[in-house]
């Protein structure tokens, strides 16, 4: 028996205990047991990690199903993306859940909490290890609704309700191309294990239209899940879950899922550059118009998860430019700083009392240094400053945009600056100038405790340090994590041996683009502090925002517009089709005429079991007579 | 090696006989209302089996037809032991044996 | 083999439990018993041998049938809590040494390899179930029922019998193999004697109407609805697994030869089957003889895989059984403990309005019913699902599109009548109290319904043994 089952296998054992023993475990148990079933998982992971010899390997748990050729197997794929993918889900995911222990204390669905928790990180942990489509698939649904479960998970209030379905209708619709990219593959390639779609794919010409096809499809999938246009508004509207579940899901792992599925696809995507073109522009339209919505949002959740769209927008931006090791690299460093912002947000709007709007927030670095502190580093992470981790990832995707078109670079480099012009806002209308809520706000505000400032601070340690796993050469780094990726891309190098040529860039270049988008991150930061600090000046109420302003802050009104262009047509569509059509035509003519049609059938059919034994053996034997001379024909009539 | 008794009459006689008999067992089954005669008609059936089996038997000098035949005969023993206990248990509850009158069971 | 020897040991031994003054032993004893055989059956595995005088044949083929039948049987006796309710009348001794009786008689039916061991092993199994069938003796319709199943059952019995004897006479012989053989030269030079085509039919005609196919399955709603639940339950899954077991072995072995001629009949009468079990259920308005209509519906599914006749239909006919056999002994489980709870006209309620809110006061209960018509329906994740996942691939592989067309159709109509059941559970008020239940009855339930759904998920681990 291979470890590598356990892994999954351990929170899932979690969940069936939290959720079975329901309101019968106590608190503290709950939590134990939650928490250490994730850390349980890790601690294999690293084990595997650490005894990895650079060779993937399938780990087959038992043939699913058998269809001819056909041949489904569940297994596991144990190779670097996964490994890395593992030790990100497992190692942050116990941190997190570590943090719930705190957070969700006074929270009457503890036990629940941490059961769908574990059964997240269950199904996160099959996307990912899947050794085929159909693993991914079944990961791909259950973290959707794991995910629909979380936001919804104060289902009391009917708006984090309707906000959770939003989220389930959006990936629904992002689901659907996943599946139909997998039929495609299954037409295509006759098979869905990575192990023998890839090197199938690897012998096909670059530009083929099935691929393009499969690829495309797939990518819609990628957007639903990873929150890109045009399906990117649900994940706003996620931060009605509790915050946890936002540092989780929706910022460290699952929305990172359609990243990590591109990247497994390498080689089908190195082959379709069209689609790999069409990747890059929805992403950097995704990252500019989610950072110019983050600049005016007053929400500190509102504010980090347009912020994740944004940078989600950045990985998607690099893996368009064919450099899959450099979105992935954003992945990780993203996973780290953005789930320290989204605890220490929590951390703050725990002591806030439930407060989320910034505007009525200030002053607080005093009161909370340890959530003030480690926030600072997030922030400075996410912002690009060197030496810290968002610095490296960001700009070596920014480097990977300039070799492909420098208006594109342009334009993400205005998106850094917006990125970094919000973060510090939030930072300096949080922790800096005077406290702007209530009295009672006030007395009550605290540091949080143990649980939840030590994965804050185990997190700002990351968001530092979590750069130099690949520090380019040019820095005199040795770009481990590129190296260490290396074998994964070994089927698309086959196809496409251009495509992974690295950067042509001479040094000087590369210096002065280093320099240009820090540049820009500073300016923003100064700006930002001129603004809040200096002139101390607050966003306004609500209904004093206007001009265009009003329409940023409205979010660009695309939820009215999808709003009036989707939903409203389509209500109205069906209530046609509900009343006339349905009603009047398929009802009465189609369902309810079979349906009357059957039950006359059966009243007919019904009459025959008369009850009579002799009528029950005239029919036998007329049946008899009838088989007889019906099959002795040939016989009987010569 | 076939007696030459048996040799007299052919196979065919033996086997529409067996066939009639059989017919006419289903026959009863078919038209009685009386529980036990229905069940003295499948006994009929079952012996034209019993006969057509032997006949087989002898016109191929192989025990094994005369072997099923006993075993037939067990078994129908058994049934009859059987199906009478269900025929008295009936006729204690209703005092009739009247298989029309059996139509609680229906639609 | 040695699980047949040891039933038949075992029943005798039960009888003389009965003449203990505790009857509580019977249970606990009928149980190993039925573990005991299990065991044993378990050692044939990879172990091909015949047995008296090649009479039977174990393989593991056997081995897999004789497991579902064996199993089937400890979850039965598993819910057969309520023998000796009427402490004068009843005798469960002697029910539980039939029940041991007639579970010999499957397996004998299954491991056969002379047609007179067929005959044999059918009787055996039906004479137990014509008792068994009338064991509630006060009950007129008890009564009734055993009567029309003695009746026709018998009579079946003799067609079953004017079918061997003229295949003999055609053949010369009772073994499998013998048949075969002259099958397979007689229709090699096209001289194919009339009498084995009429055996053939009268052979098959037999076993149809032991496993309730149309127009041979007049019996069933009635027996079935009057028969007390517990061996209703007996009867619609080890009787109708033991005769698919037979049949298909006699028309995938004795009669390969000539599958043309029977095929296209069977094809007819498989249809048939599917429309009347399906459509008629659809009316019923009681739960019990739904059932017993969903039980032929099911017989026409397997019919299907028996005339696909491919090599894979005999895991998927394994598989179906299975399948079937959990699901309708969870279904018939709960009727029990709800008719016995709930009265209507002076007897148990078995109409689907007995069900209303069950799910309200028993969640448990509710549930258990609910995976097993989901699996009755074939909806995915559930053992049923893959069931006819498997007979509708073997039926492709034949070719036998437009039958297909009317399975998936007539599954479709199941959906209807499966589902009923569970709306009246979860969406209709509750009425009455809620049901107590044993523990050991609970636990079977449950462990039939972790069976279903684990078979759902996991649906290789058990095809890979078929």
């Amino acid at each position: 028996m291979n470890l590598a089952i356990l892994i999954p296998l351990l929170p899932f054992l979690g969940f069936l205990i939290n959720g079975l023993g329901f309101r019968r475990i106590p608190k503290a148990a709950v939590g134990l047991i939650g928490t250490g079933a994730v850390l349980g998982s890790f601690a294999i992971v690293l084990s595997l990690f650490s005894g990895f010899t650079g060779t993937a390997q399938v780990v087959p748990v038992y043939d699913w199903f058998t269809v001819g050729d056909f041949n489904v197997s569940f297994g596991f794929q144990i190779d670097q993306l996964s490994l890395l993918m593992m030790l990100i889900i497992t190692g942050i995911g116990s941190l997190i859940h570590l943090y719930s222990i705190g957070y969700m204390h006074h929270d009457e669905g503890f036990g629940k909490f941490f059961a769908f928790l574990n059964l997240f990180v269950f199904f996160m942990l099959l996307l990912v290890m899947g050794s085929n489509y159909l693993v991914m698939f079944i990961g791909w649904e259950g973290v959707g609704l794991c995910s629909y479960l979380l936001i919804g998970f104060w289902n009391k209030n009917p708006e984090y309700g309707y906000a959770a379905r939003k989220a389930f209708v959006m990936n629904r619709i992002g689901d659907l191309g996943f599946l139909i990219g997998i039929f495609l593959i299954v037409a295509r390639f006759g098979s869905l294990e990575f192990a023998s779609v890839f090197p199938a794919a690897a012998q096909l010409q670059t530009g083929d239209a099935g691929l393009f096809w499969i690829t495309f499809c797939l990518f819609i999938g990628a957007m639903g899940k990873s929150a890109q246009i045009p399906l990117y508004t649900w994940l706003p509207d996620a931060m009605a879950g509790p915050t946890p579940v936002s540092a989780l899901i929706h910022a460290a792992t699952m929305v990172t899922a359609g990243i990590y599925m591109i990247v497994r696809s390498n080689v089908l995507y190195t082959l379709a550059p069209e689609t790999l073109h069409i990747i890059g522009w929805v992403a950097l339209a995704t990252a500019l118009l989610a950072a110019s919505i983050g600049l005016f949002q007053n929400d500190i959740k509102k504010v980090l998860a347009y912020s994740t769209v944004s940078q989600l927008g950045y990985m998607f931006m690099g893996l368009g430019m064919g450099a899959y090791t450099s979105g992935f690299f954003h992945v990780m460093t993203h996973a780290f700083f953005k789930a320290l912002l989204f605890l220490g947000a929590g951390s703050v709007i725990h002591a806030m009392s439930d407060e989320q709007d910034i505007r009525y927030m200030g002053g607080l670095r005093k009161k909370l240094p340890i959530t003030f502190t480690t926030f600072l580093l997030g922030t400075i992470a996410i912002s690009g400053i060197p030496p810290f981790a968002g610095f490296f990832s960001k700009d070596e995707i920014l480097a990977h945009v300039y070799e492909h078109s420098p208006l594109m670079w342009g334009l993400a480099v205005f998106g850094s600056m917006m990125t970094a012009f919000y973060m510090f806002r939030l930072l300096f209308l949080t922790f800096f100038g005077e406290f702007r809520g209530t009295h009672e706000q006030e007395h009550h505000l605290h540091e949080s405790p143990l649980t939840m400032t030590l994965p804050l601070m185990v997190l700002a340690v990351l968001s530092v340090i979590g750069g130099f796993f690949n520090v380019p050469e040019i820095l005199g780094g040795t770009a481990k994590l590129e190296q260490f990726l290396d074998p994964i891309y070994q089927y698309a190098r086959q196809a496409n041996p251009e495509a992974f040529a690295g950067v042509h860039l001479d040094h000087s270049t590369e210096f002065m683009l280093m320099g240009v988008s820090v540049a820009g991150a500073v300016i923003s930061i100064i700006a930002a502090w001129v603004i809040y600090i200096s002139r101390k000046s607050v966003p306004a109420p609500d209904e004093q925002v206007s001009g265009l302003q009003q329409v940023i802050y409205r979010k660009y009104y695309i939820d009215e517009l999808y709003d009036a262009v989707f939903v409203k047509p389509i209500q109205a569509l069906s209530r046609f089709f509900y009343s006339v059509v349905d009603k009047g035509g398929i009802d009465r003519f189609g369902v309810e005429g079979v349906g009357r049609f059957v039950k006359g059938l059966a009243n007919e059919f019904r009459l025959l079991q008369t009850g009579a034994t002799g009528f029950y053996v005239l029919m036998m034997v007329t049946g008899i007579a009838v088989i007889l001379v019906y099959s002795l024909r040939s016989l009987i009539f010569g | 090696m076939i007696p030459e008794v048996v040799q007299r009459i052919p196979l065919q006689y033996y086997i529409f006989f067996a066939s009639a008999l059989f017919v006419i067992g289903i026959v009863g089954v078919l038209t009685r209302r009386n529980a036990i005669i229905i069940f003295m008609s499948v006994e009929l059936m079952l012996n034209a089996v019993n006969l057509l089996l032997i006949a087989f038997s002898t016109y191929r000098s192989d025990p094994n037809g005369q072997v099923f035949v006993f075993f037939i005969m067990a078994v129908a023993a058994a049934e009859v032991a059987v199906g009478l206990a269900i025929i008295v248990m009936i006729y204690r509850n209703v005092r009739s044996v009247d298989i029309g009158l059996l139509n609680k069971l229906k639609w | 083999m040695l699980s047949i020897i040891s039933l038949s040991i075992f029943g005798i031994v039960n009888l003389f439990l009965g003449f203990l003054k505790s009857r509580r032993i019977l249970l606990p004893a009928t149980l190993l018993f039925l573990i005991v055989a299990l065991i044993l059956n378990s050692m044939d595995w990879n172990q091909q041998a015949l047995y008296f005088g090649d009479m039977l044949r174990v393989n593991n083929v056997f081995v897999n049938f004789a497991g579902i039948v064996l199993i089937t049987a400890l979850l039965i006796v598993g819910i057969s809590r309520h023998f000796g309710n009427d402490e004068e009348h009843t005798h469960p001794a002697e029910y539980y040494a039939i029940l041991l009786f007639s579970v010999t008689g499957a397996l004998m039916m299954i491991g056969f390899e002379n047609l007179i061991m067929l005959f044999v092993g059918v009787e055996v199994l039906s004479v137990a179930m014509y008792v068994l069938t009338g064991t509630d003796k006060r009950n007129i319709r008890s009564n009734e029922a055993a009567l029309k199943y003695f009746l026709m059952g018998s009579f079946a019995t003799g067609l079953l019998l004017f079918g061997v004897a003229m295949v003999y006479g055609a053949t010369g012989s009772f073994k499998l193999g013998g048949i075969a053989s002259y099958v397979q030269m007689a229709s090699m030079y096209g001289a194919v004697s009339p009498l084995l085509y009429v055996g053939l039919l009268f052979l098959f005609i037999g076993m149809l109407f032991k496993v309730s196919a149309a127009p041979f399955h007049f019996w069933t709603p009635d027996v079935y609805e009057g028969a007390p639940t517990i061996f209703t339950a007996f009867m619609s899954t080890v009787v109708k697994t033991a005769g698919f077991a037979a049949f298909y072995k006699i028309a995938s072995t004795a009669f390969a030869g000539v599958y043309g001629f029977w095929a296209q009949s069977l094809a007819v009468m498989a249809v048939l089957t599917l429309l009347i079990g399906n459509i008629t259920a659809a009316y019923q308005g009681s739960f019990k003889r739904m059932m017993a209509y969903s039980s032929i519906s099911h017989a026409g599914y397997l019919l299907l895989a028996v005339v696909a006749k491919v090599p894979s239909s005999q895991s998927a006919i394994l598989f179906y059984s299975l399948s079937y056999s959990l699901a309708t002994v969870a279904a018939f489980g709960v009727l029990m403990a709800v008719s016995e709870s709930r009265q209507f006209e002076g007897r148990g309620d078995d109409r689907y309005e007995a069900f209303n809110g069950l799910a309200k006061t028993n969640p448990l209960l509710a549930f258990v019913l609910t995976v097993s018509m989901l699996s009755l329906a074939g909806i995915p994740l559930t053992a049923g699902f893959w069931g006819k996942f498997f007979i509708f691939s073997a039926a492709v592989q034949a070719n036998l599109t437009s039958l297909l067309v009317i399975a998936v159709l007539m599954s479709c109509v199941g959906i209807y009548y499966y589902f009923r059941v569970i709306i009246a559970m979860y969406l209709k008020p509750a009425e009455g109290e809620g049901i107590s239940v044993s523990a050991g009855f609970t636990l079977t339930l449950v462990l039939t319904t972790v069976l279903t759904l684990l078979l759902g998920v996991f649906p290789d681990v058990v095809k890979n043994i078929f």
